[in-house]
């Protein structure tokens, strides 16, 4: 049970989930499924020296975050496109809100984007009397189910096709239908029509260039394109941290991303979006404006948690983390789950809500393996759970807990003698402990190994 | 040659046969073993849980107690590399204690390094029997690269049939204090791993570390299985003479 | 590597994307192929602005000049990238790139001299003033949002033909 009334209920959202069987079963299909195509997309190329490659490029950018992000301004305004920054959610979703009011958008259609999870743009947006329809399909599911995100990847992977049937069937009113070739084809329809008569696109970026002022966009149904070419105005969301210095750097991540994401060799689509649309051209967004987020990243980028900042959204450290695989995105009751987004989570919204999304590891290291930039995923968990013990968001009964453990650690003594008491007790140190570990633990051995060996 | 044993502190206190089995199987092949009776903990609980300093406590005493030259073996990953990896991290602000942690990460092995590396056992091979399968711990593989030293160990046994378990890299959820923190998921993670032992048709689950062992044995209880779990030093002390 | 070579990657790696690449020796041997390809269709959408779009023989009353309401849209695209079989989409010269994004079918033509061999070939030759819209596109549209179950065809095209000449 949490002390700490506004922090995550994290193992309580974890036993939810465990006796969930139509949840569980999907997330081992959707884990299992992107770790096997992760692991057949590695095998044939030298994705390690890709890793390293990556890796290497995004800590160089980190470095020197505020020189690309002013060189990036000025290119981007030299393309056409119009650069807002924005230090918090609170300002994005004004300048996002103002940009709309400006051209009298009414009918918004989006694609998916974590940052406008974050700053929880959507429920704004509806609050403000706007009408924004997400298009990526799953993104567009869970839209209609009023439900957030459970993968950064796949948003609707809890869900099972006949879960998506009944919910179509109800809000669309449609036959009945559990068939996903059927289901996707209904929203094809469905969102054509949004896509021609949209006055605004809202997308994200996975990488912003610094050289030409270019966004870049990888997708995979072409919701993307349609959100940010068709409608006359585009407004583009992004964090500082997706700041890369050329498109000649784009190669090193699209390798790594798109493979450490789904196992493609590249995404059906990869759009270079540079400005608005110039005199004599017939593509393009008329107006492009820019949405650059800082929302806490450049504390973090200036502190010891750099890393995390090197992410790309690519979900692998989620599908091969033993606790996500089990339990889901949900529990983390956060926009970012798994590794990444206990880390990220816990610096942006710090430790008061995080703390007990420390939990949510074993430290086995699963993560940092498949991670495409190399960040040091368990090293920067084990920090936090430092600083969590430093700030004091830990039980009185662990601390002093721990403060025995050290002096049973000094002294062979103190610590024999606990051996002793904790046998001598330990049908007593069972109820206390409830369902915890000692009642899944045998009893302590009446002659130690050290009582052996004199 | 002469080491100096670390038993660590789940052997020395629920499972001393393996702190035997480990003495039994060293002198075997001729090892002259040191058991120093001042140890305690390596100090990784605390560790895991960020409780640095009283980590740091029980490294400096570790490494007191464990002065000298002679290689440190421990029949554990997630303690050996407490000693090799963290060690040395923990008193990074402490150059006098960072030279001596670094002086004794340099000589301790886990178990079946010393085994392989030092010892070259799987050369000659061993005697076992029945049917084995192995369970590869998180911090034995990913933090101390252990991959193919117990298999080359297990594959060696005459007498004895190896089964590959699948996907055994994947963490069986104990986890140190996880276990504690999130009973209910470290029990469903033993439970996907019990299946997985279960499919092999094993008559034993072996692994280097009781930390794992235990989290599985329990599981293995919980549904009333049969196999047996023992750790990889009573597995090949069983076989010796 | 040899052009040849290079375009024999870019086809394998591309139907291994899910699209249906043919390569081609003239016009003529193009011509015949979009027959087949297209059987009967109708409304089909070609902008007519290159060579090889002029040269497409196509009868008037199957041609829509609304790349938002045809089932086709035949063009030539910029380039190609052999690594990953993907098709260059640009939109340099005023080309709506768009036209081949609405339509269920994109019939795409690719110069087989302009098929660069890497990612990094071609992006390097981008330079820091890239036209407004480049688009990497590799095979058809596809989701896997529903239990990880792929379904080809999602908001873009749903079949991507590609011929190179």
């Amino acid at each position: 049970m949490s002390i700490f009334t506004r922090s995550v209920p994290f193992r309580a959202n974890t036993i939810k989930a465990l006796n969930d069987p139509s949840l569980r079963s999907a997330l081992r299909h959707a884990t299992e499924t992107f770790a096997q195509k992760r692991s057949e997309a590695k095998a044939s190329v030298p994705f390690e020296a890709w890793r390293d490659d990556a890796s290497a490029m995004r800590s160089d950018v980190l470095s020197n975050l505020s020189g690309y992000l002013d060189l990036f301004r000025a290119r981007a305004v030299r393309a056409g496109a119009t650069v807002h920054l924005a230090k918090d959610a609170g300002s994005a979703r004004e300048i996002i809100v103002s940009v709309l009011k400006q051209f009298s958008a009414k009918r918004i259609v989006k694609s998916k984007s974590m940052i406008t999870e974050e700053i929880h743009l959507n429920s704004y947006l509806h609050q403000q009397g706007f009408n924004v329809v997400e298009t990526d399909l799953g993104e567009y599911i869970i839209q209609l189910a009023q439900e957030s995100p459970s993968h950064i990847i796949v948003p609707a992977v809890h869900k099972t096709r006949r879960q998506v049937g009944r919910l179509f069937a109800e809000k669309l009113g449609c036959d009945y239908t559990e068939d996903p070739f059927v289901l996707t084809k209904i929203v094809r329809r469905v969102l054509r029509d949004e896509f021609v008569s949209a006055d605004a696109g809202i997308s994200g970026a996975n990488f912003a260039v610094a050289d030409s002022g270019s966004i870049v966009i990888v997708t995979n149904e072409g919701n993307g394109r349609m959100v940010t070419t068709l409608p006359p105005l585009h407004i583009a969301v992004f964090s500082i941290e997706k700041i890369i210095p050329s498109l000649a750097d784009l190669p090193k991540l699209l390798r790594t991303l798109t493979r450490s994401a789904t196992g493609q060799t590249l995404s059906s689509y990869v759009s270079v979006i540079t400005g608005s649309r110039k005199p004599g051209e017939t593509t393009g967004a008329t107006e492009l404006h820019l949405v650059i987020l800082d929302n806490g990243r450049s504390e973090i980028v200036n502190g010891e948690f750099r890393e995390i900042l090197k992410c790309v959204r690519c979900g692998a450290c989620m599908n091969v983390c033993p606790v996500y695989r089990t339990v889901g995105g949900h529990a983390y009751a956060s926009t970012y789950p798994g590794p990444m987004g206990i880390i990220l989570t816990t610096l942006l919204e710090r430790m008061e809500r995080a703390h007990t999304l420390l939990d949510a590891t074993t430290l086995c290291g699963a993560c940092a393996e498949v991670c495409p930039v190399k960040v040091p995923l368990p090293r920067l968990l084990r920090r936090l759970r430092e600083l969590r013990v430093e700030q004091d968001f830990t039980t009185q009964m662990e601390r002093r807990g721990m403060d025995g453990f050290a002096l049973a650690a000094q002294s062979p003594r103190i610590f024999h003698l606990g051996q002793k008491v904790a046998r001598l007790s330990w049908p007593l140190l069972k109820k206390l402990d409830g369902n915890g570990a000692l009642v899944r633990m045998p009893r302590p051995d009446p002659v130690t190994f050290t009582r052996r060996m004199q | 040659m002469r080491v100096q044993l670390f038993g660590t502190c789940l052997v020395d206190t629920f499972f001393p046969e393996t702190g035997e089995a480990t003495l039994k199987l060293l002198r075997h092949f001729g090892v002259d073993v040191v058991y120093p009776h001042g140890q305690t903990c390596c100090g990784k609980p605390a560790d895991s849980g960020g409780y640095s300093g009283a980590a740091r406590k029980a490294a400096e005493h570790f490494i007191s107690v464990f002065e000298g030259n002679d290689p440190i073996v421990i029949p554990s990953g997630s303690c050996a590399s407490m000693v090799k990896n963290h060690y040395p991290e923990l008193f990074k602000n402490d150059r006098r204690m960072k030279e001596k942690a670094e002086a004794v990460a340099e000589r301790t092995y886990e178990l079946t390094q010393f085994l392989v590396h030092v010892l070259k056992v799987h050369e000659a091979g061993l005697q076992g029997k029945g049917s084995i399968t192995y369970h590869s711990s998180c911090q034995l593989t990913r933090e101390l690269g252990v991959r193919e030293e117990p298999l080359l160990l297990l594959e060696s046994l005459r007498g004895a049939k190896f089964i590959q378990l699948p996907r055994a890299d994947r963490c069986c959820g104990f986890g140190g204090i996880f276990m504690a923190r999130l009973p209910e998921v470290s029990m469903a993670l033993a439970d996907e791993k019990a299946d997985a032992i279960v499919s092999t048709g094993a008559e034993t689950v072996t692994g280097c570390d009781h930390g794992c062992l235990m989290n599985i044995a329990d599981a293995l209880n919980r549904r009333g299985n049969a196999v047996k779990v023992k750790h990889i030093a009573a597995v090949f002390a069983e076989g010796l003479e | 590597m040899t052009g040849g070579e290079t375009v024999n990657i870019f086809m394998d790696k591309a139907a291994k994307a899910g699209a249906e690449p043919v390569s081609v020796k003239d016009i003529g041997e193009m011509n015949r192929l979009l027959a087949t390809i297209l059987e009967s269709t109708e409304q089909i959408y070609c902008p007519g602005v290159t060579e090889k779009e002029c040269a497409v023989e196509i009868p008037e009353d199957r041609r829509t000049d609304d790349y938002r309401a045809a089932s086709v849209c035949i063009e030539e695209v910029f380039g190609a990238i052999a690594e990953t079989g993907s098709l260059i989409c640009s939109s340099h010269g005023g080309k709506t790139v768009q036209a081949g994004l609405l339509p269920p079918h994109h019939v795409a033509i690719v110069s087989a001299d302009r098929v660069y061999e890497k990612l990094d070939d071609f992006f390097s030759s981008c330079g820091d003033s890239p036209p407004t819209n480049i688009t990497l596109e590799t095979g058809p549209s596809r989701t896997a949002d529903i239990e990880l179950t792929l379904i080809v065809g999602v908001h873009g095209p749903e079949r991507l033909s590609i011929i190179v000449l």
